[in-house]
């Protein structure tokens, strides 16, 4: 019999790594985000390195997406910034002459930013939406698991409909002459359309005898570690930020 | 909060609105490097969703369809950056707090709504750079006194003015958006209530 909102102690094991639940996942995005904003800076690395043996061990993927181009150039560009702290220049690069406290902020800046990337890559690439919605329906959005489902289909027909009725508005040369009236009828054309299409979707639902208080939360994906690891997670935070 | 499945439908479908021009409009001002980009986003973004507080004129709705929106946006190809999702569910939330405090749907409280949601643009860089990443608050300001006198084209000195008149365009910008919301959701509820019903079971 299943029991709903009990933690299951699964095999969690499979050959080459180990699986966390929902929770177990949740637990340690959250740990991620804490540990940026509240290890004090002297003790980050050690929560970097914590960060780094986590995700090698539950998603390495996000790791090597890290290594991107495109994530190591925005990394850059958030501290580059830092270099030009005032203080006395320990190194000269041709026109860069960036002093200690620059570059250890510069240094501080990035592993922030990698933790966080690779803790949000993480999350979203091990959580299915679904279970996202799980989580915000069991917090008190009763129904947003539906909502989500509903967004998710009416997206690309949303996204199609608003270019057609801007290329439509644009080709009869409404935003040549007069701009903020065509932007109210872009608007309310978009809208109409997206509501009544609401209406249609709501209507079938009503005929399947869906109804948002009667429908259970989707059950969550349980780990063998996930209490371990909520547990474990709470002493390292603690031990980072308290000890002396 | 609960609520009925014809709410929930509707709440999902401007949920789905905002994510798509976050998703779309987004990625486009993104590459063009446009001044205000982030608050021409915010404006658009609450626009949606202060007309479906029209629709579903409940406590939590524009919360709700803020929550829709910023799910939608982390699964988007790309959605790795986490200042955009705390953009859209702070808007939502400012947006929400105001409506809820207001009562009923009213033009001031839309108007203020829009305001205080779009001038959270300018505040954010302080909460995501300084708490999350570290930064140093008076470089985030220096950022910040840059760009409003890049755009104003007032001189270095005239910092305090270029900073308050930057978050009054923000202020400007959304209270527009959130005019915008009203005129056009009020077309909108006459227009839908005038086409042939679909039946209720």
């Amino acid at each position: 019999m299943i029991r709903s909102g009990v933690w299951r102690a699964t095999a969690a094991t499979r050959a080459g790594g180990w699986r966390l639940g929902t929770t177990g996942h949740l637990s340690l995005f959250v740990w991620t985000l804490a540990a940026v904003f509240l290890t004090p800076a002297p003790r980050l690395w050690l929560a970097a390195l914590v960060c780094l043996l986590a995700a090698i061990a539950f998603y390495p993927a996000s790791l090597r997406r890290l290594l991107h181009r495109r994530w190591l150039i925005l990394i850059g560009f958030m501290a580059f910034p830092a270099l030009f702290l005032p203080g006395e220049p320990l190194v000269t690069l041709g026109v860069l002459s960036p002093s200690r406290e620059g570059l250890q902020s510069a240094a501080l800046m990035s592993l922030r930013a990698g933790m966080v990337l690779v803790a949000v890559d993480g999350f979203t690439a091990s959580v299915s939406i679904g279970e996202i919605a799980a989580l915000f329906e069991r917090a008190g959005l009763r129904g947003l698991g539906f909502a989500v489902g509903v967004a998710l289909n009416l997206l690309p027909i949303l996204r199609h409909s608003i270019t057609v009725t801007w290329h439509s508005l644009r080709m009869r040369g409404g935003l040549r002459r007069h701009p903020l009236r065509t932007l109210r009828f872009f608007l309310v054309t978009v809208v109409a359309g997206a509501v009544q299409r609401a209406e249609e979707i709501a209507l079938a639902a009503e005929a399947r005898a869906y109804s948002p208080g009667d429908a259970r939360p989707a059950p969550l994906r349980a780990g063998a570690y996930d209490r371990l690891l909520l547990a474990a997670g709470l002493l390292v935070l603690l031990v980072l930020c308290l000890s002396l | 909060m609960r609520f009925s499945t014809r709410e929930l439908v509707t709440m999902a479908v401007f949920g789905a609105l905002w994510g798509a021009l976050e998703i779309s409009l987004g990625a486009v001002l993104k590459a063009l490097h446009l001044p205000l980009s982030g608050a021409l986003l915010a404006t658009a973004g609450l626009t949606i969703a202060l007309i479906a507080r029209l629709f579903v004129p409940r406590v939590g709705a524009t919360l709700f369809v803020g929550v829709v929106a910023t799910i939608l946006k982390l699964f988007s190809i790309g959605g790795v950056l986490i200042g955009p999702m705390i953009g859209i569910l702070a808007e939502a939330l400012l947006a929400e707090v105001v409506l809820s405090l207001a009562g009923r749907p009213r033009r001031p409280a839309f108007l203020l709504a829009g305001a205080l949601g779009v001038a959270w643009t300018v505040v954010q860089p302080f909460v995501t750079g300084a708490l999350l990443f570290g930064r140093d608050v008076l470089e985030i300001w220096l950022d910040l006194v840059g760009q409003a006198t890049g755009l104003l084209g007032l001189p270095g000195s005239a910092a305090p003015l270029a900073a308050a008149a930057f978050a009054g365009l923000h202020l400007f910008l959304g209270a527009a958006g959130g005019w915008l919301a009203w005129q056009a959701g009020r077309q909108l509820s006459g227009r839908l209530a005038s086409a042939p019903a679909v039946p209720k079971l």
